[in-house]
């Protein structure tokens, strides 16, 4: 017997409920909903493997927006336009994510169990680092060759980046209207085409070995599975992905607060993985396409809802985290209580 | 014939306690050669040096060679012995209960299209499922097993796990020693016999094989040598060839004297009737209870007896609510409420479950703490100070119950303050029997007692048992794949046969008798056809 996943049909019924109040158009919502697949679903995406990994929810994703985001600055600073900018920007943001990735594995491997907590803290820590660099280094350590961006104290990088060399820079490409609808259907073929590939690593040798490792660590040290080189590599793809994802949703946007971007970008991916159905035991692809759209989907309609049933616009803000915040704790909930399987016999044959 | 492994003084401590002195073993290729020691005597710990378990690593390594067709290798972790070609398997198995038998079986040489390997190497490339199916089946069919690998290994049973584990270590090639640790500690007298001639047919192939069990009749019918180990020396190295190879010989050289077996002292104070199961039914699932009906008198021992599958597991289970049940039991004419495992501990009705793992020790903890921590929590003894859940721990009288028990079961534990997590795995099982006994409850229900302890160990246990049948009038309900145990300790044995008590003998009907009630058959039916 299938066991039916709570998570996603609470959500598509929530969405219903959201819909009807808030009295949007299915049109707008639909368009909304397409925008923020392809801006936040390579993030999503980041959090498969450490799950599978038995890592469970990578919230050091932060570090990996915050490599990509390092990345176009120091490209920004280089002055380095157009798409030549933004590759080598994202080879910059891969290059610092190996580093930090192969950090934060390596951190990982001392407090195995408790990966969860320790990637939240990691991600306030690297928050500091980050806002060190950029706040304190540039103009100082950092020669300020781009004066655009520098403060007018003389040291430090604005609060405020315009990408405008980047904006919309892949979002453009081959772009179909259907009736109200806009597709851009390469950024579509290319968060399906990294969901593929995620997918197909899953099931190689490494994926497997993955498998194991999140399973039983004891074990599959047994077995004779190299568990911390599987458990680094697994965080530095994550965070290499991550940073891929960040520098799309930053291209979408086209719009950099330097210090805050890359602020929630852990909490509403998390969110959005668990209402896809996925644990933190157990996650699939196809668990972030579904997420992003339902938590997304949700995401959009929820202000407006909240403040047509309470008539007030402040409070759209709030439901929004409070859905994310929400989804989190119950998910967590409903996946860390117990399930046991109950040993199941087939008869041995009889020869 | 020429050795393929061969170990010299290999040595072991962990911290100030040396659990292995120069041990010596030598394995030809194409031999059996069995491992037998008393729990605790530093077999596992052997074991896993030449595996290059990660424990030895971080407990600071061993001394000593090993030597692998004459080179010698050092086995820093799991991977250099599996590359080397040794294999185990695993008393508390090795599977990963999420992925599949087949992806247990094949991890680490799973079949990969050719396509992708070449483009990608071997890490990358495409994992063929259908391939890996049908390989691991094929493997486990020359084990005479017949099983949907696509089946995840958690949802399987004990039996059928210990299978996947054997097949996941024969399926590889290159495999030069296969140890085999308790193989067939899970399998019931049947699935057992039925392993024996596999292994011989391994050796055949000229594969070294360390056979490592506690039913000493198994080591004798299939090892060429054996080398026996107590408290981590080796004490004896006997041979099939030099004829005095006997049971005898080889128990008195594991615990340093004769075994007596325990013989009980006529029957038990058997009283009236006070427990009646009622239609009793327990949907476990392969281990079925359709119907239980018994009468149970103040004081007897029962036994339940019954080939896998066919329902004995699940009557412990079942009375303490595990499963969903149906039909009554009635405790002093009273209904017995066993909706909540605490509601039965409160009418004094006690059950040890037969998987070691999920037993509860908490294993962190001293032996003290352990033996007490049921008694305390449940029937408020060993307490000073009774002020409800605030009452504290007297923790004198617990030391010295502590202590008596010790003696009692023979564990071996360097003082009731070790951690239960350090002792060896048998030694942990006399450890729950002592947390149960110290409840000094009215009706103790174990399930497979003996599974994986020693033969001193084991008549350690039934003496334990029939002291407190004996001196308490505790009524035992004793359920075991092994006849031989029941027929020594059990008034009366019920046979359980596809989920129903098939037929009830007692401790002096015939072997016939019994294995014929197993399968499902009488003595009648037989003589008539």
């Amino acid at each position: 017997m299938k066991r039916i996943n709570l998570a996603p049909v609470s959500f598509l019924a929530l969405f219903f409920g959201g819909l009807f109040f808030s009295k949007m158009s299915v049109i707008f919502v639909l368009n909304e909903v397409i925008t923020r697949f392809i801006r936040d679903a390579v993030l999503v995406l980041a959090l498969v493997l450490p799950i599978i990994a038995g890592m469970g929810i990578n919230f050091a994703i932060v570090v990996g927006a915050m490599c990509a985001q390092a990345g176009i600055l120091f490209i920004i600073i280089a002055q380095i336009n157009g798409i030549a900018g933004f590759v080598s920007a994202a080879f910059l943001g891969i290059g610092f994510s190996a580093a930090v990735g192969y950090l934060v594995g390596r951190c990982l491997n001392r407090v195995k169990g408790k990966e969860m907590i320790a990637t939240i803290v990691i991600g306030m820590l690297a928050n500091g680092v980050y806002q060190l660099v950029f706040l304190v280094g540039y103009g100082t350590v950092i020669p300020a060759h781009n004066r655009e961006i520098l403060l007018s104290t003389g040291k430090g990088v604005r609060s405020m980046v315009d990408l405008a060399d980047y904006r919309n820079i892949l979002d453009r490409i081959w772009v179909v209207e259907l009736g109200d609808v806009t597709i851009p259907v390469f950024m579509v073929l290319l968060v399906l085409a990294f969901c593929s590939v995620v997918a197909y690593f899953v099931n190689t040798r490494i994926g497997q070995q993955i498998k194991a490792v999140g399973q039983d660590t004891d074990t599959a040290e047994v077995l004779g599975i190299d568990v911390n080189r599987i458990r680094i590599t697994v965080m530095i793809l994550s965070l290499a992905i991550a940073c891929l994802g960040q520098m799309i949703y930053l291209q979408n946007i086209g719009m950099f607060s330097v210090y805050t971007a890359h602020g929630n970008s852990d909490i509403i991916s998390a969110a959005a993985i668990l209402a896809g159905g996925a644990t933190i035991k157990e996650a699939r692809v196809r668990h972030v396409i579904l997420g992003v759209f339902l938590f997304h989907s949700l995401f959009i309609v929820s202000p407006q809802a909240g403040q047509h049933i309470f008539g007030n616009a402040a409070l759209g803000e709030y439901f929004r985290s409070f859905v994310a915040y929400a989804t989190i704790t119950v998910a967590l909930i409903l996946n860390l209580g117990t399930r046991t399987v109950p040993p199941m016999q087939t008869k041995v044959k009889d020869q | 014939m020429t050795s393929v492994l061969r170990l010299e003084r290999i040595s072991k401590s962990f911290g100030p306690y040396r659990v292995l002195k120069s041990v010596d073993l030598v394995v030809d290729a194409g031999e059996i050669h069995g491992l037998v020691g008393e729990n605790g005597s530093g077999k596992t710990t052997l074991l896993n040096i030449i595996m290059g378990h990660p424990a030895i690593q971080e407990s600071g390594g061993y001394s000593g060679d090993i030597l692998l067709d004459g080179r010698r290798v050092e086995m820093k972790s799991p991977q250099d012995a599996i590359q080397a070609g040794l294999g185990m398997v695993h008393q508390e198995f090795a599977l990963l209960p999420g992925l599949t038998a087949a992806q247990n079986i094949k991890l680490g040489r799973e079949n990969l299209h050719p396509f992708a390997r070449r483009l990608l190497g071997e890490s990358l490339a495409y994992v063929d499922r259908a391939r890996d199916r049908a390989e691991a089946g094929a493997i486990l069919r020359r084990l005479g097993i017949e099983l949907d690998t696509s089946i995840k290994c958690g949802n399987l049973a004990v039996n059928l796990k210990q299978y996947v584990e054997l097949a996941r270590e024969i399926g590889r090639s290159g495999l030069r020693v296969l140890i085999l640790d308790e193989p067939t500690a899970a399998l019931d007298r049947e699935d057992a016999h039925r392993l024996m001639p596999l292994i011989q047919k391994l050796a055949c192939q000229g594969i070294g094989i360390i056979f490592v069990s506690h039913r000493l009749e198994e080591v004798l019918e299939i090892c060429h040598r054996i080398t026996v180990l107590r408290d981590g020396e080796v004490v004896a190295d006997l041979d099939q060839g030099d004829g005095d190879l006997n049971l005898d010989a080889v128990a008195r050289a594991m615990i340093g004297r004769s075994v007596v077996e325990m013989k009980r002292k006529g029957n038990s104070p058997v009283g009236t009737v006070f427990m009646k199961f009622q239609d009793f039914a327990v949907d476990m699932p392969g281990e079925m209870i359709r119907n239980f009906s018994l009468e149970i008198s103040q004081g007897e021992i029962l036994g339940v007896a019954g080939l896998s599958g066919h329902g004995k597991l699940a009557l412990g289970y079942g009375l303490m609510g595990a499963y969903p049940t149906r039909g009554r039991v009635l405790v002093d004419d009273r209904e017995l409420d066993n909706t909540c495992s605490s509601k039965v501990l409160a009418k004094d009705i006690c059950f040890l479950p037969d998987e070691r793992r999920c037993s509860g020790l908490l294993l962190d903890r001293s032996l003290v703490e352990n033996i007490v921590f049921t008694a305390a929590q449940h029937k408020h003894k060993f307490l000073r100070l009774h002020l409800g859940p605030l009452s504290m721990i007297n923790w004198k009288s617990s030391r010295e119950y502590a202590r008596r028990s010790v003696e009692w079961f023979g564990i071996r534990c360097r003082d009731v303050y070790q951690q239960v997590g350090q002792l060896s795995g048998g030694n942990q099982q006399k450890v729950c029997l002592a947390r149960a006994v110290a409840l000094e409850p009215r009706v103790l229900v174990v399930a497979e007692p003996t599974r994986g302890v020693d033969i001193g160990a084991r008549e350690a246990i039934f003496e334990a048992l029939l002291r407190i049948n004996q001196e308490r009038g505790t009524t035992i309900i004793c359920v075991s794949s092994d006849l031989a145990d029941l027929k020594q300790i059990c008034d009366r044995i019920v046979v359980m046969y596809e989920g129903e008590v098939f037929a009830e003998l007692s401790s002096h009907s015939q072997d016939v008798e019994f294995s014929l009630a197993l399968g499902g058959k009488r003595l009648a039916d037989n003589a008539a056809s």
